[in-house]
Protein backbone atom coordinates (compact mmCIF):
# COMPACT_ATOMS: atom_id res chain seq x y z
CA UNK A 1 0.00 0.00 0.00
CA UNK A 2 2.79 2.36 0.87
CA UNK A 3 4.55 1.69 -2.46
CA UNK A 4 1.28 2.35 -4.33
CA UNK A 5 0.80 5.62 -2.50
CA UNK A 6 4.36 6.70 -3.22
CA UNK A 7 3.97 5.86 -6.95
CA UNK A 8 0.76 7.89 -7.06
CA UNK A 9 2.45 10.79 -5.30
CA UNK A 10 5.37 10.69 -7.74
CA UNK A 11 2.92 10.73 -10.68
CA UNK A 12 1.20 13.81 -9.29
CA UNK A 13 4.52 15.60 -8.73
CA UNK A 14 5.81 14.73 -12.22
CA UNK A 15 2.49 15.78 -13.75
CA UNK A 16 2.53 19.11 -11.87
CA UNK A 17 6.13 19.76 -12.85
CA UNK A 18 5.33 19.18 -16.51
CA UNK A 19 2.39 21.60 -16.16
CA UNK A 20 4.56 24.31 -14.69
CA UNK A 21 7.11 23.98 -17.50
CA UNK A 22 4.48 23.82 -20.27
CA UNK A 23 3.77 26.86 -22.42
CA UNK A 24 0.39 28.57 -22.12
CA UNK A 25 -0.59 27.22 -25.51
CA UNK A 26 0.34 23.66 -24.48
CA UNK A 27 -1.80 23.98 -21.36
CA UNK A 28 -4.74 25.21 -23.43
CA UNK A 29 -4.31 22.31 -25.84
CA UNK A 30 -4.08 19.78 -22.99
CA UNK A 31 -7.20 21.13 -21.32
CA UNK A 32 -9.19 21.14 -24.55
CA UNK A 33 -8.12 17.61 -25.46
CA UNK A 34 -8.43 15.93 -22.08
CA UNK A 35 -10.28 18.28 -19.73
CA UNK A 36 -7.28 18.04 -17.40
CA UNK A 37 -8.15 20.34 -14.51
CA UNK A 38 -4.48 20.61 -13.51
CA UNK A 39 -3.76 22.31 -16.85
CA UNK A 40 -6.62 24.75 -16.25
CA UNK A 41 -5.48 25.41 -12.69
CA UNK A 42 -2.00 26.18 -13.94
CA UNK A 43 -3.46 28.80 -16.29
CA UNK A 44 -5.36 30.30 -13.36
CA UNK A 45 -2.18 30.40 -11.28
CA UNK A 46 -0.28 32.16 -14.04
CA UNK A 47 -2.92 34.74 -14.90
CA UNK A 48 -5.09 35.33 -11.82
CA UNK A 49 -3.20 38.45 -10.70
CA UNK A 50 -2.87 39.79 -14.24
CA UNK A 51 -6.58 39.37 -15.01
CA UNK A 52 -7.65 40.83 -11.66
CA UNK A 53 -5.15 43.69 -11.93
CA UNK A 54 -6.34 44.65 -15.41
CA UNK A 55 -10.01 44.36 -14.40
CA UNK A 56 -9.32 46.56 -11.39
CA UNK A 57 -7.54 49.10 -13.60
CA UNK A 58 -10.62 49.38 -15.81
CA UNK A 59 -13.33 49.25 -13.14
CA UNK A 60 -11.35 50.98 -10.33
CA UNK A 61 -13.46 49.08 -7.82
CA UNK A 62 -12.43 45.86 -6.07
CA UNK A 63 -15.84 44.17 -5.97
CA UNK A 64 -16.48 45.03 -9.64
CA UNK A 65 -13.01 43.74 -10.50
CA UNK A 66 -13.73 40.45 -8.75
CA UNK A 67 -16.96 40.01 -10.71
CA UNK A 68 -15.06 40.57 -13.95
CA UNK A 69 -12.27 38.26 -12.77
CA UNK A 70 -14.76 35.46 -12.11
CA UNK A 71 -16.53 36.06 -15.40
CA UNK A 72 -13.25 35.83 -17.34
CA UNK A 73 -12.35 32.41 -15.94
CA UNK A 74 -15.91 31.22 -16.38
CA UNK A 75 -15.68 32.28 -20.05
CA UNK A 76 -12.43 30.35 -20.27
CA UNK A 77 -14.11 27.13 -19.18
CA UNK A 78 -16.72 27.58 -21.89
CA UNK A 79 -14.95 29.32 -24.75
CA UNK A 80 -11.32 28.38 -24.54
CA UNK A 81 -11.77 26.58 -27.85
CA UNK A 82 -12.29 29.97 -29.53
CA UNK A 83 -8.63 30.74 -28.86
CA UNK A 84 -7.10 29.99 -32.25
CA UNK A 85 -3.49 30.74 -31.49
CA UNK A 86 -3.33 33.71 -33.91
CA UNK A 87 -1.93 35.80 -31.05
CA UNK A 88 -0.25 34.92 -27.78
CA UNK A 89 -2.59 33.38 -25.21
CA UNK A 90 -1.82 36.26 -22.82
CA UNK A 91 -2.95 38.84 -25.42
CA UNK A 92 -6.14 36.88 -26.05
CA UNK A 93 -6.82 36.68 -22.31
CA UNK A 94 -6.27 40.41 -21.81
CA UNK A 95 -8.73 41.03 -24.65
CA UNK A 96 -11.32 38.76 -23.00
CA UNK A 97 -10.74 40.64 -19.73
CA UNK A 98 -11.14 44.06 -21.35
CA UNK A 99 -14.32 43.01 -23.16
CA UNK A 100 -15.77 41.47 -19.99
CA UNK A 101 -14.96 44.60 -18.00
CA UNK A 102 -16.55 46.90 -20.60
CA UNK A 103 -19.67 44.71 -20.72
CA UNK A 104 -19.86 44.71 -16.94
CA UNK A 105 -19.54 48.50 -16.78
CA UNK A 106 -22.26 48.88 -19.42
CA UNK A 107 -24.56 46.48 -17.59
CA UNK A 108 -24.09 48.47 -14.38
CA UNK A 109 -24.59 51.70 -16.30
CA UNK A 110 -21.23 52.87 -15.02
CA UNK A 111 -20.18 55.31 -17.68
CA UNK A 112 -16.94 57.19 -17.58
CA UNK A 113 -16.34 60.49 -19.30
CA UNK A 114 -13.43 59.62 -21.51
CA UNK A 115 -11.64 62.94 -21.68
CA UNK A 116 -8.88 63.51 -24.17
CA UNK A 117 -5.35 64.30 -23.07
CA UNK A 118 -4.21 65.00 -26.62
CA UNK A 119 -3.42 68.61 -25.83
CA UNK A 120 -1.63 67.73 -22.62
CA UNK A 121 1.97 68.89 -22.67
CA UNK A 122 4.42 70.55 -20.30
CA UNK A 123 5.82 73.15 -22.73
CA UNK A 124 4.50 76.67 -23.34
CA UNK A 125 3.18 78.22 -26.55
CA UNK A 126 6.73 78.97 -27.70
CA UNK A 127 7.65 75.31 -27.25
CA UNK A 128 9.92 75.84 -24.26
CA UNK A 129 9.98 74.35 -20.77
CA UNK A 130 11.44 77.49 -19.21
CA UNK A 131 10.72 77.61 -15.49
CA UNK A 132 8.38 74.63 -15.56
CA UNK A 133 10.42 71.54 -14.74
CA UNK A 134 13.73 72.21 -13.03
CA UNK A 135 12.44 73.71 -9.80
CA UNK A 136 10.53 70.49 -9.19
CA UNK A 137 13.37 68.19 -10.26
CA UNK A 138 13.29 65.16 -7.99
CA UNK A 139 15.32 62.79 -10.17
CA UNK A 140 18.41 62.81 -7.97
CA UNK A 141 16.56 61.95 -4.79
CA UNK A 142 17.81 58.74 -3.16
CA UNK A 143 16.08 55.47 -4.10
CA UNK A 144 14.86 55.12 -0.52
CA UNK A 145 12.73 58.24 -0.98
CA UNK A 146 11.79 57.78 -4.63
CA UNK A 147 10.65 54.18 -4.20
CA UNK A 148 8.84 54.65 -0.91
CA UNK A 149 5.44 53.04 -0.50
CA UNK A 150 3.61 56.36 -0.59
CA UNK A 151 5.22 57.37 -3.90
CA UNK A 152 4.20 54.04 -5.41
CA UNK A 153 0.67 54.52 -4.02
CA UNK A 154 0.56 58.06 -5.46
CA UNK A 155 1.50 56.82 -8.93
CA UNK A 156 -1.02 53.96 -8.69
CA UNK A 157 -3.76 56.46 -7.83
CA UNK A 158 -2.57 58.86 -10.54
CA UNK A 159 -2.85 56.06 -13.11
CA UNK A 160 -6.45 55.60 -11.99
CA UNK A 161 -7.02 59.33 -12.56
CA UNK A 162 -6.16 58.88 -16.22
CA UNK A 163 -9.09 58.71 -18.65
CA UNK A 164 -9.94 55.07 -19.38
CA UNK A 165 -8.48 54.86 -22.88
CA UNK A 166 -5.10 56.13 -21.60
CA UNK A 167 -5.27 54.06 -18.40
CA UNK A 168 -5.64 50.75 -20.21
CA UNK A 169 -2.81 51.51 -22.63
CA UNK A 170 -0.49 52.59 -19.83
CA UNK A 171 -1.34 49.56 -17.69
CA UNK A 172 -0.70 47.03 -20.45
CA UNK A 173 2.41 48.72 -21.83
CA UNK A 174 4.25 50.08 -18.80
CA UNK A 175 3.03 47.86 -15.99
CA UNK A 176 2.41 44.54 -17.73
CA UNK A 177 5.23 45.10 -20.19
CA UNK A 178 3.40 44.28 -23.43
CA UNK A 179 4.85 45.60 -26.69
CA UNK A 180 3.10 48.38 -28.62
CA UNK A 181 1.92 45.79 -31.15
CA UNK A 182 0.50 43.55 -28.42
CA UNK A 183 -1.34 46.45 -26.74
CA UNK A 184 -2.80 47.43 -30.12
CA UNK A 185 -3.91 43.82 -30.63
CA UNK A 186 -5.51 43.55 -27.17
CA UNK A 187 -7.37 46.87 -27.35
CA UNK A 188 -8.09 46.60 -31.08
CA UNK A 189 -6.62 50.02 -31.84
CA UNK A 190 -3.77 51.13 -34.08
CA UNK A 191 -0.14 51.11 -32.95
CA UNK A 192 0.01 54.87 -33.52
CA UNK A 193 -2.98 55.30 -31.17
CA UNK A 194 -1.14 53.20 -28.56
CA UNK A 195 1.96 55.38 -28.85
CA UNK A 196 0.00 58.61 -28.74
CA UNK A 197 -2.01 57.62 -25.65
CA UNK A 198 1.05 56.23 -23.90
CA UNK A 199 2.95 59.44 -24.54
CA UNK A 200 0.24 61.67 -23.03
CA UNK A 201 -0.31 59.28 -20.11
CA UNK A 202 3.40 59.34 -19.24
CA UNK A 203 3.53 63.15 -19.41
CA UNK A 204 0.52 63.35 -17.10
CA UNK A 205 2.04 60.88 -14.61
CA UNK A 206 5.45 62.55 -14.62
CA UNK A 207 3.73 65.81 -13.71
CA UNK A 208 1.75 64.13 -10.91
CA UNK A 209 4.89 62.66 -9.40
CA UNK A 210 6.71 65.98 -9.66
CA UNK A 211 3.87 67.67 -7.78
CA UNK A 212 3.99 64.96 -5.13
CA UNK A 213 7.74 65.19 -4.54
CA UNK A 214 7.62 68.99 -4.61
CA UNK A 215 4.84 69.10 -2.02
CA UNK A 216 6.58 66.43 0.03
CA UNK A 217 9.76 68.55 0.22
CA UNK A 218 7.76 71.49 1.56
CA UNK B 1 15.63 74.96 -34.56
CA UNK B 2 15.41 72.18 -31.95
CA UNK B 3 13.19 73.25 -29.06
CA UNK B 4 12.22 71.85 -25.65
CA UNK B 5 8.97 70.82 -27.36
CA UNK B 6 10.97 68.52 -29.64
CA UNK B 7 12.59 66.82 -26.64
CA UNK B 8 9.15 66.22 -25.11
CA UNK B 9 7.60 64.95 -28.35
CA UNK B 10 10.54 62.61 -29.06
CA UNK B 11 11.01 61.34 -25.52
CA UNK B 12 9.43 57.90 -26.10
CA UNK B 13 11.59 57.17 -29.12
CA UNK B 14 14.61 58.49 -27.22
CA UNK B 15 13.98 56.17 -24.25
CA UNK B 16 13.38 53.23 -26.60
CA UNK B 17 16.54 53.98 -28.66
CA UNK B 18 14.44 54.45 -31.79
CA UNK B 19 15.70 57.89 -32.86
CA UNK B 20 17.75 58.28 -36.01
CA UNK B 21 21.34 59.30 -35.31
CA UNK B 22 20.93 62.91 -36.39
CA UNK B 23 17.86 63.54 -34.21
CA UNK B 24 19.54 61.74 -31.32
CA UNK B 25 22.62 63.95 -31.52
CA UNK B 26 20.53 67.11 -31.78
CA UNK B 27 18.35 66.07 -28.84
CA UNK B 28 21.34 65.24 -26.64
CA UNK B 29 23.03 68.51 -27.59
CA UNK B 30 19.87 70.39 -26.59
CA UNK B 31 19.43 68.55 -23.27
CA UNK B 32 23.14 69.12 -22.53
CA UNK B 33 22.58 72.85 -22.90
CA UNK B 34 19.09 73.04 -21.37
CA UNK B 35 18.78 72.18 -17.66
CA UNK B 36 14.95 72.20 -17.94
CA UNK B 37 15.07 69.47 -20.56
CA UNK B 38 17.70 67.53 -18.63
CA UNK B 39 15.41 67.61 -15.58
CA UNK B 40 12.49 66.57 -17.78
CA UNK B 41 14.35 63.55 -19.21
CA UNK B 42 15.68 62.48 -15.81
CA UNK B 43 12.33 62.72 -14.02
CA UNK B 44 10.62 60.94 -16.94
CA UNK B 45 13.06 58.02 -16.60
CA UNK B 46 12.60 57.92 -12.81
CA UNK B 47 8.82 57.91 -13.25
CA UNK B 48 9.11 54.81 -15.44
CA UNK B 49 11.26 53.12 -12.79
CA UNK B 50 8.58 53.76 -10.17
CA UNK B 51 5.72 52.49 -12.32
CA UNK B 52 7.81 49.38 -13.03
CA UNK B 53 7.50 48.58 -9.32
CA UNK B 54 3.77 48.02 -9.83
CA UNK B 55 4.38 45.11 -12.19
CA UNK B 56 4.34 42.23 -9.77
CA UNK B 57 1.85 43.62 -7.30
CA UNK B 58 -0.22 40.70 -5.95
CA UNK B 59 -3.99 41.15 -6.08
CA UNK B 60 -5.61 37.78 -5.67
CA UNK B 61 -5.91 36.80 -2.03
CA UNK B 62 -6.59 33.20 -0.99
CA UNK B 63 -10.20 34.28 -0.31
CA UNK B 64 -10.66 35.61 -3.87
CA UNK B 65 -9.06 32.44 -5.26
CA UNK B 66 -11.34 30.28 -3.11
CA UNK B 67 -14.48 32.11 -4.25
CA UNK B 68 -13.40 31.53 -7.86
CA UNK B 69 -12.83 27.83 -7.15
CA UNK B 70 -16.30 27.47 -5.62
CA UNK B 71 -17.87 29.30 -8.57
CA UNK B 72 -16.10 27.20 -11.18
CA UNK B 73 -16.93 23.94 -9.41
CA UNK B 74 -20.59 24.92 -9.26
CA UNK B 75 -20.83 25.99 -12.92
CA UNK B 76 -18.60 23.88 -15.09
CA UNK B 77 -19.37 20.53 -16.54
CA UNK B 78 -16.45 18.27 -17.37
CA UNK B 79 -15.62 18.54 -21.07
Amino acid sequence: MEIGFIKKLINVIVSNESKSSATDEELVSTYLRTGDSAAFNELISRYADKVYGFALRITRNTSDAEEVFQEVFLILTKKLDTFRGDSKFSSWLYRVTANSAYMFMRSQKKHENNLSLEGYSPYDEEGTLMGKIMYKDWSSRPDLIVFNKEAIKIIDEAINDLPESYRTVFHLRDIEGLSNDEVADVLEISVSAVKSRLHRARLFLRDKLSDYFYDWRK
Amino acid sequence: MFMCKDVVENIMEYIDNELDLETLKTLEKHTGDCPECMAFVNTYKRMLEITGKLKDKPFVTPEIRNRLKILLESKIKPI
